[in-house]
């Protein structure tokens, strides 16, 4: 779920201060006690930086079941930038959880340990085309776990003509209906969509296109969305007809019985994969392992998909779905979908500031 | 028992330390990495100050309007949310008699609960569905909602208005309270009508109260952004949002930095010039 990229209001000085420090402080070392050690009675103590929400005891279910001794502590990121920015300033969480697109730089930086999945009991569980989007320079850093689409979602009753591609996001038919995801990346990966553009050889002047198109798209738009309740709120209302949705957003005004449907856009839906990673030189490297073993498991692939309505890594889980919402979410009927979709692919950390600086400039244009 | 050295100290260290720790520090560290190239390597590794952030600003142009539209919309909010806290201020002091403490917790109630709540509470006064607009439909004054009251700069500035007035009128009641009340007396015995006797005598006395509400509301609203951000939309964006989303969804902290360190400067340039205009020694005494 990703909730929690609603801002955390007011507390950017302190995370500053936080994050340092958490540097200087140095974490709470300790040492993974040797493996012929029962399960239930392994000890230890692992941090997880994850989102809000991530804590939930559902979301580990199966790792405390099996290892109800070790002492899990969760700390939070309020975006993938956020969760970057905590660890190249010496956070010493032993897994973190970042997005596809904001890959790249923890192996550039070298903040990430790569995973030994000869390990991990559930990993011929994950198909091959998610466990590719964990590996960079052919070494597998990260494991995949949630996944959901990205599209756009609109009101059926608004617009009964339907939707066929991203660029109704900028059609003035629908002036002050729409709601684009606040997310400079996300704009560049719509627009290269609609142009059938390279996302990953974008160009200055293309970078210059795009900026000039969603700062006149911005007189359209209603307001950009931070947080998916946001979205929901305003689609369930009337408000917004139309809008650049993860299928969170879908499932949950369907379950309400807003008359919804989401695009299917002749260039492909977007997928976005949530990983986990181990920070290179933790201590609890071992432990760790176990952590994301048990994330792969089915009880706790069943929560993500029953609770937060975002797929699992774990292709068990999936098949297993029988809900008719959750289906047609997931459009689980459709056996071309996944070959319609555009994975997000990882930034640079050139693009990262490239695109975000053009994001920053339409929000600021006159 | 204690001696005086002792006690100023005992007293003296904590808040220096807080700010010392949480103020000064976190201060000169956004300093610091304004002058830095990238969020690459090691934060707290040594680097090669740069001004490259600094540069990059200029050649983008478009911050500085956006600066500007920022302090227009602060010294708005300041000067009517200052304006309307003098009644209420004014109330309190002379008007309530015992009942002081009463109004007192009335004025401050707002602020038990969150102010993203009171925040969320105008969107759903402003919305399209929302209170105002199921009014004006529901006498027949208009057939359809009035889509621009929210998600627009004007939004911004009505809701900051509201959030900022029982704050503006803590600082003038404190100054009103310290009037002498024989001064009035006086005024009243040489003659002076209720007008007069306001304008020149309370008036004046209250003014450094004024001026600390017109600069406690001015200089926070020029930074601000969780309000524009619920309440603004996509075209009411002020200088704050463009930080905090360097900081939050850029991961670049060298041109938030950067950012932050200009406004600080401007908001400080701003204070100063109008110190000069306003001989606050001269009122205090």
């Amino acid at each position: 779920m990703r909730y929690a990229r609603r801002t955390s209001a007011r507390s950017f000085c302190l995370i500053l201060v936080l994050a340092l420090l958490a540097t200087a402080c140095g974490g709470t070392v300790t040492t993974a006690p040797p493996t012929e050690v029962r399960p239930e009675e392994l000890t230890g103590s692992l941090t997880v930086l994850d989102w809000a929400g991530y804590d939930a005891p559902e979301f580990w279910t199966d790792f405390q079941q099996m290892y109800p001794k070790v002492d899990v502590n969760f700390e939070f990121g309020a975006s993938d930038a956020d969760i970057y920015a905590k660890m190249a300033a010496g956070d010493q969480a032993d897994v973190f959880h970042p997005y596809t697109g904001w890959l790249q730089f923890y192996v550039d930086e070298g903040l990430v340990e790569e995973i030994d999945t000869s390990k991990l009991t559930n990993w011929d569980k994950v198909p091959e085309d998610f466990k590719k989007i964990g590996q960079i320079d052919a070494k597998q850093y990260f494991i995949p776990w949630d996944w959901g689409f990205s599209s756009v979602l609109y009101r059926t009753d608004q617009i009964p003509e339907g939707v066929d591609s991203w660029a109704a996001l900028m059609d003035s038919k629908y002036e002050g209906h729409i709601s684009m995801w606040d997310d400079g990346p996300g704009a560049v990966t719509v627009s290269s969509y609609i142009h059938g553009w390279d996302e990953t050889q974008i160009t200055d002047e293309q970078l210059a296109q795009i900026k000039d198109e969603w700062i006149a798209q911005r007189d359209l738009n209603l307001f950009y969305w931070a947080g998916q309740p946001e979205l929901d709120e305003s689609m369930a209302s009337g408000d917004v007809w139309l809008g650049y949705a993860w299928q969170g957003s879908y499932a949950t005004l369907l379950g309400q019985g807003v008359p919804v449907a989401y695009a299917d856009p002749k260039e492909g839906r977007n997928s976005w994969v949530g990983v986990y990673g181990i920070r290179k030189d933790s201590p609890n490297y071992d432990l760790a392992l176990k952590f994301l073993d048990a994330k792969l498991a089915e009880a706790t692939g069943n929560n993500v998909v029953n609770i937060y309505y975002y797929g699992h890594a774990n292709q068990d889980v999936m098949n297993g779905i029988t809900d008719e919402t959750l289906k047609q979410t997931f459009s689980i009927d459709d056996p071309d979908i996944l070959g319609k979709t555009n994975f997000t692919p990882n930034l640079t950390a050139e693009q990262r500031d490239a695109w975000t600086k053009m994001w920053a400039e339409v929000k600021a244009a006159p | 028992m204690l001696d005086r050295r002792t006690t100023y100290w005992a007293l003296y260290l904590p808040p220096l330390f807080w700010l010392g720790v949480f103020f000064l520090a976190p201060l000169a560290l956004m300093a610091a990495f304004s002058l830095r190239a990238d969020m690459s390597a090691n934060l707290l590794q040594d680097w090669t100050p740069t001004l490259k952030q600094y540069a990059d600003l200029f050649e983008a142009g478009t911050y500085w309007r956006l600066l500007a539209i920022s302090v227009l919309m602060a010294l708005i909010v300041a000067v009517i949310a200052t304006l309307l806290a003098y009644p209420v201020a004014y109330f309190l002091a002379f008007r309530v008699g015992v009942r002081a403490s009463f109004y007192l917790i009335l004025l401050l109630v707002p602020f038990w609960t969150s102010y993203l709540l009171r925040v969320m509470a105008w969107k759903i006064m402003l919305g399209s569905n929302g209170v105002i607009n199921s009014f004006l439909i529901y006498t027949g004054l208009t057939d359809e909602p009035l889509p621009a009251l929210l998600y627009n700069r004007t939004a911004v500035v009505i809701t900051l208005i509201y959030v900022w007035i029982p704050f503006a009128a803590l600082p003038i009641l404190a100054a009103l309270q310290r009037i002498d009340p024989a001064l009035f007396e006086a005024a009243a015995d040489l003659g002076a009508a209720p007008a007069r006797r306001f304008w020149r005598v309370t008036f004046p006395l209250s003014l450094p109260g004024v001026l600390a509400a017109f600069f406690l509301v001015f200089i926070p609203t020029v930074g601000e952004y969780v309000t524009p951000l619920l309440v603004g939309g996509s075209q009411g964006s002020m200088y704050g949002n463009i930080i905090q989303d360097f900081f939050s969804k850029a991961a670049n902290w060298p041109l938030g930095s950067a950012l932050s360190m200009i406004m600080l400067v401007v908001t400080m340039a701003l204070v100063l010039v109008a110190m000069r205009f306003v001989d606050l020694r001269r009122l205090i005494e």
